[in-house]
C-alpha cells in the first residue's frame, strides 16, 4: 500500500467561538485522487486552509514528502484584482522569474508559461487579459500556476463549481493525466458525486468530523452521500 | 551643488532656461520631483492593489505627529527626521501587526490610528507652535520648495536608491501576494512594503506635504489605469503621470505662489480627469468598432 502523502491527527478548528472541525483524523496515499464531500458548512474548506496553514488549528498536520513537500492549491474563489492590468502570461510570470515582470517576461520564462498552459488545454492564452478569462479558463490558469514546481500533494477547492459540462470533462481529463503522468497526489472538495464516482479513488465523507473514508463506491452509497445527492438534484 | 545652481542661473539669465531656474530652491525642487516621480510612481500602482490608499493618508498623518515629537525632543523643526521616522516606522508597523490580528476591516483600524495620530499630532503642535512660526508648520503640512536643502535632497537620492533596488528584488512577490490575496498573505511581504512605503512617504514631505502625499502614492496609479493595458505600460504610466504633476506643479508653485504640494496635488488631479476622459473616449470607440463589425 502506498504511504500516506498527508497525515492529520486529531484537528480542530475554532473560529468567533464556533467549532468549524473536531477530532479531524485522515490519511491521504501517495498518488491518489481524494475526495473530500459533505454538506454545506461541513468544514471541507476550512480543512484545506488547515492544510495550507492559512488559519490556526489544534491537533497535527504532517506533510510526507520529498525535497520539501510542495503543496500546489487551487482556491474556490479568485476575484481578479481589477486594480492590476494583468494578463495570464505575467500572473504566471510573478512566480517564475526574478526580473520584475512589469519589465517584461524573460524568453525562458514565456517557453516555460507556454508548456504549462498547454498541459491545462489554454495554448496561446499567455497575451490574454486575467480578467477576460470566463470562470473555466480562470481555474485552468490556476492549476496551471499550481503545477509548477510539481507538487507533491495538490489541494483543489470546489473546482468544477460554476463549470459547463465541457469544461468539467475537461478538468476531468487534466487530473486524470496528472495522476497518471506525474503521480500527483489530489485532495478535491467536490459537490459533484458523480465526478468523485468517476475519477475517485478515496472519498472521505466530512460533516465537522470524518464521518466515513473509502472507496467512493462504499461512501457513496451511505445514506449521507444518498441525501446530499438528492439536496443538489 | 553650488556650481551647478550658478551653471543653471548663468543659462536662466542668458534665455536658454526659463527665469525660474535662476533659483536654486528651484532646481532642488525639480531634482526633489525628478527622484520622487519614479519613487512614488513606481510605489504608487502596489499601494493600489494591496489597498493601502487610506493606510498612505495615515502615514501623512503621522509623518505631521513624528515631526511635532521630534520638534519637543529637541531635532531641528526644518530637519526632525529622527521623530518623523521613528514615529512613522512604528506606526506603520503597529498598523500592521493589528490589521492582521484583528477581525475588523482594514479601513476601520487605519481610521482609528488616522483620528489617534492627528488628536496627538495637533496637542504636540500647540505646544511647538508656542515655539515656531506657525507658517514653518504649514510648510510640512503642506509642502514647500523653500525648507528644501541640499541634505534633503541626498536623503531623498538615498532613500529613492534603496527602495527601488529593495522594491525590484521582491517585485514579483509583492504583486503576487497583492493581487491573490487567496494563497495567504504573507506577513514579511506586509511589513516589507509598507517600510518602503513609509521610507518614500517620509522624504517626500517637504515637497509634497504631510496633508497631501497620499494623494502623490495614489493618483498616479488611478490615472494610469485609467489607460494601461499591460503592466509594463501601468508602471510607466504611473511614473509619467507623477513625473507631469510634480514638474508641472512646481512650475505654477512658482508662478502664482502658492504651496507646491497643493499645486502638484491640483496637477495630479486635472491628469486623473483627463486620463478617465481619454479612457472613457477609447472604450466608447471600441465599443463603437465592434458594433460596426459585421456577423460571423
Amino acid at each position: 500500500m502506498a504511504l500516506p502523502v498527508l497525515e492529520i491527527h486529531e484537528l480542530g478548528v475554532r473560529r468567533d467561538g464556533h467549532q468549524l472541525l473536531s477530532h479531524v483524523s485522515l490519511e491521504v496515499r501517495a498518488g491518489v485522487l481524494h475526495f473530500l464531500v459533505g454538506p454545506n458548512g461541513a468544514g471541507k474548506s476550512t480543512l484545506l486552509s488547515a492544510i495550507l496553514g492559512f488559519v490556526e488549528f489544534t491537533g497535527t498536520i504532517r506533510v510526507h514528502a520529498r525535497d520539501g513537500g510542495r503543496i500546489g492549491y487551487v482556491p474556490q474563489q479568485f476575484p481578479v484584482d481589477p486594480t492590476v492590468p494583468l494578463t495570464v502570461g505575467d500572473f504566471l510570470g510573478l512566480a517564475r522569474q526574478r526580473r520584475p515582470v512589469c519589465l517584461g517576461l524573460a524568453r525562458g520564462t514565456r517557453r516555460r508559461i507556454d508548456e504549462l498552459l498547454a498541459r491545462v488545454g489554454l495554448e496561446g492564452f499567455a497575451s490574454r487579459p486575467l480578467g477576460a478569462l470566463s470562470g473555466g479558463e480562470l481555474r485552468r490558469v490556476l492549476l496551471a500556476h499550481a503545477l509548477d514546481p510539481v507538487p507533491e500533494l495538490l489541494l483543489l477547492d470546489e473546482p468544477g463549481s460554476g463549470l459547463d459540462e465541457i469544461a468539467t470533462g475537461r478538468l476531468e481529463e487534466i487530473l486524470v493525466d496528472l495522476r497518471r503522468t506525474a503521480g500527483v497526489t489530489v485532495l478535491m472538495v467536490s459537490h459533484d458525486l458523480d465526478l468523485a464516482r468517476r475519477i475517485g479513488n478515496v472519498v472521505t465523507l466530512l460533516d465537522r468530523g470524518v464521518v466515513e473514508t473509502g472507496s467512493p463506491a462504499r461512501i457513496l452509497a451511505s445514506d449521507l452521500a444518498n441525501s446530499l445527492q438528492r439536496s443538489r438534484s | 551643488m553650488t556650481a551647478l545652481y550658478d551653471r543653471l542661473a548663468t543659462l536662466a539669465g542668458n534665455g536658454t532656461l526659463p527665469d525660474a531656474f535662476r533659483y536654486a530652491f528651484f532646481v532642488r525642487g525639480l531634482l526633489s520631483v525628478a527622484l520622487l516621480a519614479p519613487l512614488l510612481g513606481g510605489l504608487s500602482h502596489v499601494v493600489v492593489s494591496r489597498r493601502l490608499s487610506f493606510f498612505s493618508a495615515a502615514l501623512g498623518q503621522a509623518a505631521l505627529t513624528g515631526l511635532t515629537i521630534g520638534v519637543v525632543l529637541g531635532e531641528p523643526l526644518n530637519a526632525a527626521y529622527g521623530g518623523i521616522f521613528g514615529f512613522c516606522f512604528l506606526s506603520a508597523l503597529v498598523m500592521v501587526y493589528v490589521q492582521r490580528h484583528a477581525s475588523l476591516p482594514p479601513d476601520t483600524l487605519v481610521g482609528v490610528f488616522l483620528s489617534f495620530t492627528l488628536g496627538l499630532g495637533i496637542c504636540l503642535l500647540v505646544a511647538v507652535t508656542k515655539r515656531f512660526n506657525i507658517h514653518q508648520v504649514e510648510a510640512v503640512m503642506f509642502g514647500s520648495l523653500l525648507t528644501v536643502t541640499d541634505t534633503d535632497l541626498a536623503l531623498l537620492l538615498g532613500i529613492t536608491v534603496l527602495v527601488t533596488a529593495i522594491l525590484a528584488w521582491v517585485y514579483n512577490r509583492l504583486l503576487l501576494d497583492s493581487v491573490a490575496p487567496v494563497f495567504g498573505r504573507k506577513a514579511v511581504l506586509d511589513y516589507l512594503f509598507v517600510l518602503l512605503l513609509t521610507a518614500a512617504v517620509v522624504v517626500s514631505l517637504k515637497v509634497i506635504g504631510a496633508l497631501l502625499v497620499e494623494a502623490m502614492v495614489v493618483v498616479p496609479a488611478a490615472a494610469a489605469r485609467n489607460l494601461a493595458r499591460t503592466l509594463r505600460g501601468y508602471l510607466v504610466l504611473s511614473v509619467a503621470t507623477a513625473l507631469a504633476a510634480g514638474v508641472g506643479g512646481l512650475f505654477v508653485s512658482t508662478q502664482l505662489l502658492v504651496p507646491s504640494g497643493g499645486a502638484v496635488v491640483l496637477a495630479l488631479s486635472v491628469l486623473f480627469v483627463l486620463t478617465l476622459l481619454a479612457g472613457g473616449v477609447r472604450s466608447f470607440l471600441a465599443r463603437g468598432d465592434a458594433g460596426e463589425r459585421p456577423a460571423q
